[in-house]
């Protein structure tokens, strides 16, 4: 996922996201990696987001292989803190990754 | 509190021991009296056994629901801790917007070779010099300082020496000026120097400044010394006028200036 998210209902947005990881999650899943380019998010997006990042935690507890990998662009070292915030609770491999 | 408790519990014993022994004594030759001790005897047994499961019952509800009392507040506790980060992380990318806000205001407002006010800005402060003018009857000054021959400078000494040339007339311009005055890129090689609350009389000292020092402030770029000069144009604003106005009796100066051969002031 990339780019900047500021709906107005973030839950439109995101429901078949999250929906969506759940299945996988729960059915066929032996690994999930997931690549992120976020700039701007909204409250409601980042809410959104924890809940991503809450399944994804439940998935690795239960052994399943996943990754986050969150890039952001060199000249924006703010996204890079940000990105550290959502990986605060996090206990599964999350990269934070600059770019030029 | 205990005791009284055993004593009525023997005494219920000894109670029941003494029934069962008289119900087993007129077992044989039963009378409606036993009969109907025998029914009692029965039915208090079945109460007791529907107290008992009543209780039981009723502790299972309670410790049910103490159950669920504190997964209600272990989640409530989860969702306030997921508010309170959500919350801490909205604030951050607030922050970073009102930054980035302010970055490009900046950036729209100001030449990024010389961290000078660009024309833009300029022309915004002209509009409200003009207002302040007519409003309080106090004239301001406006200079156009343009670099003589700054295609040569370029020519001879490449592009990145004209780009020190100019930051360095524009680190001198600002030294000589006031803290309220405004110096700005204009353009090119032009730059503008707008004097509030000034006349031609008052402005003349730090226009006479720039004008002569930047020759004496000979130019060091990269190793080789540059020598430069500039043309200068003033006019006083005058009551009623535009700022479009002064600033074309400027440039005209200006224009004047360079025709008579270069390296003066010419004021009006």
């Amino acid at each position: 996922m990339q780019g900047d998210s500021y709906p107005e209902n973030a839950f439109e947005l995101f429901g078949e996201i999250i929906q969506w990881v759940e299945d996988y999650l729960a059915h066929s899943a032996d690994s999930l990696r997931v690549e992120l380019q976020l700039l701007y998010l909204n409250t409601s997006s980042i809410k959104a987001m924890m809940d991503i990042f809450d399944l994804l935690e439940d998935a690795h507890v239960k052994g399943c292989a996943v990754s986050v990998k969150w890039h952001y662009d060199k000249r924006n070292e703010r996204l890079a803190e940000l990105a550290e915030e959502f990986k605060e609770d996090c206990t599964f491999p999350f990269l934070i990754a600059s770019h030029e | 509190m205990n005791k009284t408790h055993g004593v009525i519990k023997r005494q219920h014993l000894a109670l029941e021991e003494r029934i069962q022994a008289l119900l087993a004594e007129f077992a044989d030759s039963p009378s409606d009296l036993s009969e109907a001790l025998a029914q009692l005897w029965q039915h208090y047994g079945e109460q007791l056994a529907r107290l008992e499961r009543i209780t039981r019952l009723s502790d299972a509800y309670q410790s049910l629901a103490r159950e669920q009392d504190n997964g209600l507040v272990v989640r409530f506790e989860k969702q306030l801790r997921q508010l309170q980060k959500v919350a801490r992380i909205s604030d951050r990318y607030q922050k970073m917007m009102v930054e980035l806000n302010l970055a490009l205001k900046e950036a729209s407002t100001h030449d990024p070779l010389t961290g000078l006010p660009n024309r833009r800005l300029l022309m915004e402060r002209l509009k409200g010099e003009v207002e302040r003018a007519s409003r309080d009857r106090k004239p301001f000054v406006l200079a156009i300082v343009d670099v003589d021959h700054f295609k040569q400078v370029n020519d001879t000494y490449g592009h990145e020496a004209g780009d020190a040339v100019l930051q360095k007339v524009a680190h001198f311009m600002k030294s000589q000026m006031r803290e309220y005055d405004v110096c700005g890129r204009w353009g090119g090689e032009e730059f503008l120097a707008l004097l509030p609350e000034s006349t031609l009389d008052s402005a003349l000292g730090v226009i006479g400044r720039i004008w002569q020092g930047i020759p004496d402030h000979s130019m060091d770029v990269g190793g080789r010394a540059v020598s430069i000069t500039v043309s200068v144009g003033v006019a006083e604003h005058r009551a009623g006028e535009q700022w479009e106005d002064t600033l074309q009796r400027a440039d005209a100066l200006l224009l004047k200036a360079k025709r008579e051969g270069r390296n003066r002031a010419l004021s009006q």
